[in-house]
């Protein structure tokens, strides 16, 4: 139906794309180089939702035995809830596990879904549908990720764990194939690499057991399952989403979904647009980054997506007050990995994949998660090992949770939307009605660097400062004001031609890639950390402390 | 009958031109309160240029002298000054918020056991208590503060209080004062290290961003610079420190450096928020480059459309000619 | 050396200014707070000197809300000994209230040095340190940009309009830090976890309205709206006639 500008070469990204860095990212315990060195019991990377949950169940767990374990979970942000971004509509089951003790109104949650609703949208016009069984969202509650986070914080620190705020890991730290810990980025180096005045070393910090809990595209979890080859029926596949938080003149009463418009037929996605509070709301579009179009851009579409009569009823004569992007984890159930335990090692939340696309769900599945994996180490802890055959037992019990039954359910629905937007969605209605056993079967997919992409002339886009907004403009309400003579952090492809630096442009929502003429210039300390870069382009490695966005309430 | 007293600025025996604002300044609250203006000036001597200072409004002009004065004394200014407002039973004593003023003012406040409104862009007289407003939170709020207690210690922000002509006899008064000797002795003053003058110093700012193409196009701003006189500093966009054109140094804007000038040229600059947080506060921003929707346009007082090395140099010729 | 700094928390520079609907605060919805950023400069000069001395202590005093302990223990990390609260919901509007109150927990301490920020973020109001100063009647340097200490004595230098003032002192002196004093150290994270054992005491105070009363905080007057003078090189005159006339800056 469409095609490129001459059937032949198509744009495969995954051409111009490096390998993962693996020689800096697993280097061998008592490698020289690190300044200060810490030993812990435990260490969890990320102080995301599932990492702060397992460092309270862990901690809870000791004290509960009248022992004392020293947790230690690292964040890159500068303060708790910098880098976590959601849309979000929270299930409050797995908090109310992990706090049995506390009521729903105790938890840092917005306000609970009292009205929802599905539109399909045109240019102009949208249509209400029917909710989509696994879209129903009464009984759960609209957050803020970042709200939740910094809450999660204060519950870890009152037990005594020890949160780490503005200390990247960069590598683990390896003993044949156990993770022993981690080795921090260094701080204060200059453009070339060199240190400054302001320079700290990189730090060593080991641990029994070490919990991968960065999020969505964790580096050092795809080092760890890359190395130790461990297999997943498919690779997983990413969606990016761009998100803002608008001040409203008119309230907003009810949580909405949309689907179609702006997307093209043949990509993947939708919007949403949640009340924080009734003039206080959150939307964002979310859209799979094996999307067809060489120049399709989520955060334009986003632009666009406002000026459509349901959005711009509630935006007209409001202010932007935070924008931000991340990706999200879409492969499902088949996206797996085989095993998300090793030697020393455990992997959780995002980073492992437990996201529910068809529901956009995957905070109450990473608080879970968080929890099991604590119950796990602590029995293999007290059995005096860190060995995977024990920290095994975490796999065990998500495999019998609602965690992989209900990503079960809904294993093929995302992949069904490769067919595109109405066959996918006839498929996905089907699969609905027949609890997932209808189209069955797994679905393959390929990475979405594989995915060829057609040449399509881009729309220019002209941003008005008051309800659009220019990439630039977007990234400083990220709260970014990351150093500039930082050293660049990402790996770029060698000779990297004229299309691949118009692909990344657009696929960039902070502007860090520019096509200047022949060139790909790059604007690295624009990146707010989304790792749509990692997935389709140059490779993401961390930057020093507190670099890249600041959220408050995204 | 309330007095006012308006402590002024010398340095090297010579009157500093913001002694002029602070005159002003007392003019205005003494008018509001039916008072009298008394200019003060600590100095060693009689200094050059105070009888100008009748002509923004003093009744008085004091000139108080101390061996131990040829220098800001803190410790020696603080006695003199305390002591004067005793015995004089002054209503208001107002202050330059220079260097060396917000330095004095919060000891003379401490001294006396009054409230200082420091950094104040607006004062007045509202229902018989003197009304300051300072900008506060980087100047993205302004605060309303009354001063309940008397006297009421206030400095003004340099550069706000234009000077404003209202001739008053500005009956001059000398007399020595003793103090006694400061263990803080202020040793020299060291001029500005030599060359070109600082983006977050300099009174006039022109800035360029990526439509100077190259590098080597900088120098039709430094031109224009020049031909301000030594006023003038060049700074430029993140795009362009970023790609080596300039040093960081001279970058405007959030990650560099917030300035304010009074006169601000964004040159070839689209006006990005985070440039605009860097200079939004300048007193006047003169915008030019070719594109008519650049976002700057909506920021700037005055602005023209069309090509920065046409424009540019032509801005150079008639600035020379204004000169001399 | 025994060196008490004195630091205050306050929104952080990039907070996104909105009125509370008293009209006299910051609505704080959303804000992050930080160490003062200036304060941050007097902390690593105290942890300097005590580290070139060999021995002594830093000991940090706050006055604040209960959340200010968060940030005393921000400079515990970074390696003060100790730090002290004086803990108060209502900060007032005059800052002699708050010397006040900061000179009377410091009174007697035997301070080789007592330092402070030139002035918080959040204020402006740049009068703390030296009222602290002359209440303890002791030699006092504002806006510091470099300090040299040799026995007793020590030389500042200050920025002034046009120059440097070099300025000469006894020990104990008040010092008010400036940016380019020194380089801010990041928290060790040995630090930060030794900071949680370091003694913080907490004072529960109350502070006189003072002579200063807030009336209202108001969002500074938009820009007027601008104009396009004109077209290429041909608008230079009629620009440089509004600079001069209108806008008078010529």
């Amino acid at each position: 139906m469409d095609k490129g500008a001459g059937s032949g070469e198509r744009f495969v990204p995954a051409r111009y794309q490096p390998p993962l860095p693996r020689d800096q990212l697993l280097i061998p315990l008592g490698t020289e180089g690190a300044g200060d060195r810490m030993e812990l019991d435990v260490l969890i990377v990320g102080a995301g939702p599932a990492g702060l949950a397992a460092a309270i169940e862990l901690a809870k767990l000791a004290k509960a035995d009248g022992q004392e374990l020293s947790i230690g979970v690292l964040e890159k942000a500068e303060a708790l809830g910098e880098h976590s971004l959601s849309g979000a509509v929270v299930n409050p089951r797995a908090f109310r596990e992990l706090f049995p003790d506390l009521k729903d109104s105790d938890f840092p949650f917005r306000g609970p879904v009292n009205r929802e609703a599905v539109y399909l949208l045109t240019a102009n016009r949208h249509w209400h549908l029917p909710t989509p069984p696994t879209m129903h969202n009464t009984s759960y509650y609209v957050a803020s990720i970042c709200e939740i986070v910094r809450w999660l914080g204060k519950k870890a620190e009152e037990l005594g764990v020890n949160v780490f705020t503005g200390f990247p890991a960069a590598s683990l730290l390896v003993e044949g194939a156990d993770v022993r810990g981690v080795r921090t980025t260094a701080t204060g180096l200059g453009r070339d690499g060199s240190p400054g005045p302001g320079y700290a070393a990189p730090n060593d910090l080991t641990a029994k057991v070490t919990a991968l809990a960065e999020g969505t595209r964790g580096l050092l979890t795809q080092a760890y399952l890359e190395w130790q080859e461990v297999p997943s029926e498919n690779p997983q596949i990413f969606a990016l989403g761009v998100k803002e938080i608008w001040e409203t003149k008119r309230p907003l009463d009810r949580v909405i979904h949309t689907l179609g418009w702006p997307l093209p037929n043949d990509t993947f996605g939708g919007s949403f647009l949640y009340p924080l509070e009734p003039n206080l709301v959150a939307l964002g579009l979310v859209v799979g980054l094996d999307y067809r179009p060489l120049t399709l851009d989520v955060h334009e579409l986003l632009q666009r997506m406002k000026g459509h009569q349901l959005f711009r009823r509630y935006l007209e004569g409001g202010e932007l007050v935070e924008w931000g992007a991340k990706t999200i984890p879409e492969g499902g159930y088949y996206s797996l990995p085989a095993r998300r335990s090793g030697d020393g090692v455990v992997i959780l939340g995002d980073a492992a994949g437990f996201v529910d696309v068809p529901s956009l769900k995957g905070i109450h599945y990473a608080v879970q998660s968080g929890m099991y994996a604590a119950r796990a180490i602590y029995a293999a802890l007290k059995a005096g090992t860190q060995s995977g055959a024990l920290l095994a037992e975490y796999d065990r019990l998500v495999n019998h949770s609602y965690i992989v039954s209900d990503l079960y359910k809904t294993r093929n629905m995302r992949l069904a939307f490769k067919d595109g937007f109405w066959l996918g969605g006839i498929k996905a209605a089907l699969m609905t009605l027949t609890g997932g056993r209808f189209p069955g079967g797994p679905v393959s997919v390929e990475r979405d660097a594989d995915v060829p992409r057609r040449a399509v002339p881009a729309e220019r886009f002209v941003p008005d400062g008051l309800l659009t907004f220019s990439k630039v403009d977007a990234v400083f309400k990220s709260g970014n004001a990351t150093r500039d003579t930082i050293p660049p952090h990402l790996i770029v492809g060698k000779n990297v031609p004229r299309e691949a630096a118009e692909f990344y442009a657009h696929m960039c929502p902070a502007a860090v890639y520019e096509r200047a003429g022949e060139d790909l210039r790059i604007n690295a300390p624009n990146c707010v950390d989304c790792k749509a870069t990692d997935v389709l382009g140059p490779r993401w490695t961390p930057r020093e402390g507190g670099s890249g966005p600041k959220y408050k309430r995204m | 009958m309330s007095v006012v007293l308006a402590v002024c600025e010398q340095r090297d025996g010579v009157l500093r031109k913001v002694s002029r604002e602070v005159v002003t300044g007392a003019r205005r609250v003494a008018d509001g309160l039916t008072g009298t203006v008394e200019a003060l000036v600590l100095a060693a001597a009689p200094v050059k240029g105070t009888e100008e200072l009748a002509r923004f409004g003093a009744d008085k002009i004091v000139t108080l002298t101390s061996a131990a004065f040829s220098r800001y004394a803190p410790e020696g200014f603080v006695q003199a000054i305390a002591a004067r407002v005793k015995s004089g039973g002054y209503r208001v004593v107002l202050f330059a918020a220079s260097a060396t003023g917000k330095d004095l003012a919060p000891r003379v406040a401490a001294r006396l056991g009054a409230g200082l409104a420091q950094d104040v862009t607006d004062l007045g007289v509202e229902g018989g208590a003197l009304v300051a407003t300072r900008p506060v939170y980087a100047g993205k709020a302004l605060a309303k503060v009354k001063l309940t207690a008397q006297p009421g210690l206030v400095s003004l922000r340099p550069n706000v209080f234009t000077p404003v002509e209202r001739p008053h006899p500005g009956t001059p008064e000398t007399a020595s004062v003793a103090v006694t000797a400061g263990r803080v002795v202020v040793k020299e003053i060291k001029p500005a290290p030599a060359g070109a003058l600082d983006v977050a110093e300099a009174t006039i700012v022109i800035s360029g961003g990526r439509g100077l193409r190259e590098p080597a196009n900088f120098k039709l701003l430094e031109d224009l610079a020049a031909a301000f006189g030594g006023k003038a500093a060049v700074g430029a966009s993140r795009a362009v420190v970023d790609a080596g054109w300039r040093a960081h140094a001279d970058q405007v804007g959030q990650t560099g450096k917030t300035i304010s000038p009074s006169l601000y040229f964004a040159v070839g600059i689209s006006g990005a928020i985070q440039h605009l947080a860097g200079m939004r506060t300048s007193k006047v921003i003169v915008a030019i480059n070719k594109d008519k929707d650049a976002p700057i346009f909506k920021v700037a007082d005055y602005g023209i459309v069309g090509d920065l090395f046409e424009i540019v140099p032509k801005l150079t010729d008639e600035i020379k000619k204004l000169h001399g | 050396m025994k060196i008490a700094v004195c630091i205050k928390r306050v929104p952080d520079s990039e907070t996104r200014v909105k009125i509370a609907s008293d009209g006299k605060s910051l609505d704080e919805a959303g804000v992050k707070f930080v160490l003062n950023p200036y304060d941050e400069f007097a902390v690593e000069e105290a942890l300097q000197r005590k580290e070139k001395a060999g021995t002594g202590e830093v000991a940090i005093y706050c006055l604040g809300s209960a959340a200010s302990q968060e940030t005393i223990r921000t400079a515990l990390a970074m390696g003060a000994d100790r730090g002290v609260l004086l803990q108060t919901d209502r900060v007032p509007a005059d800052g002699f209230e708050v010397a006040k109150a900061l000179a009377a927990e410091l009174k007697g301490g035997a301070w080789d040095l007592i330092l402070f920020g030139k002035m918080a973020i959040d204020d402006y109001n740049h009068q703390v340190g030296p009222m602290v100063a002359e209440l303890l009647d002791l030699p006092c340097v504002t806006a510091v940009a470099h300090l040299a200490l040799e026995g007793r004595t020590g030389v500042a230098e200050r920025e002034i309009e046009g120059g440097v003032e070099v300025v000469e002192f006894p020990l104990p002196a008040v010092i008010t830090a400036d940016k380019g004093l020194n380089e801010p150290r990041y928290p060790a994270l040995k630090g930060i976890m030794a900071a949680k054992k370091k003694p913080l005491d907490v004072k529960l105070v109350s502070l006189g309205a003072g002579g200063l009363e807030l009336l209202g905080m108001a969002p500074p007057a938009e820009r007027k709206e601008g104009k396009i003078v004109g077209e290429g090189a041909a608008a230079v005159p009629a620009l440089l006639t509004l600079l001069r006339e209108e806008a008078k800056v010529l």
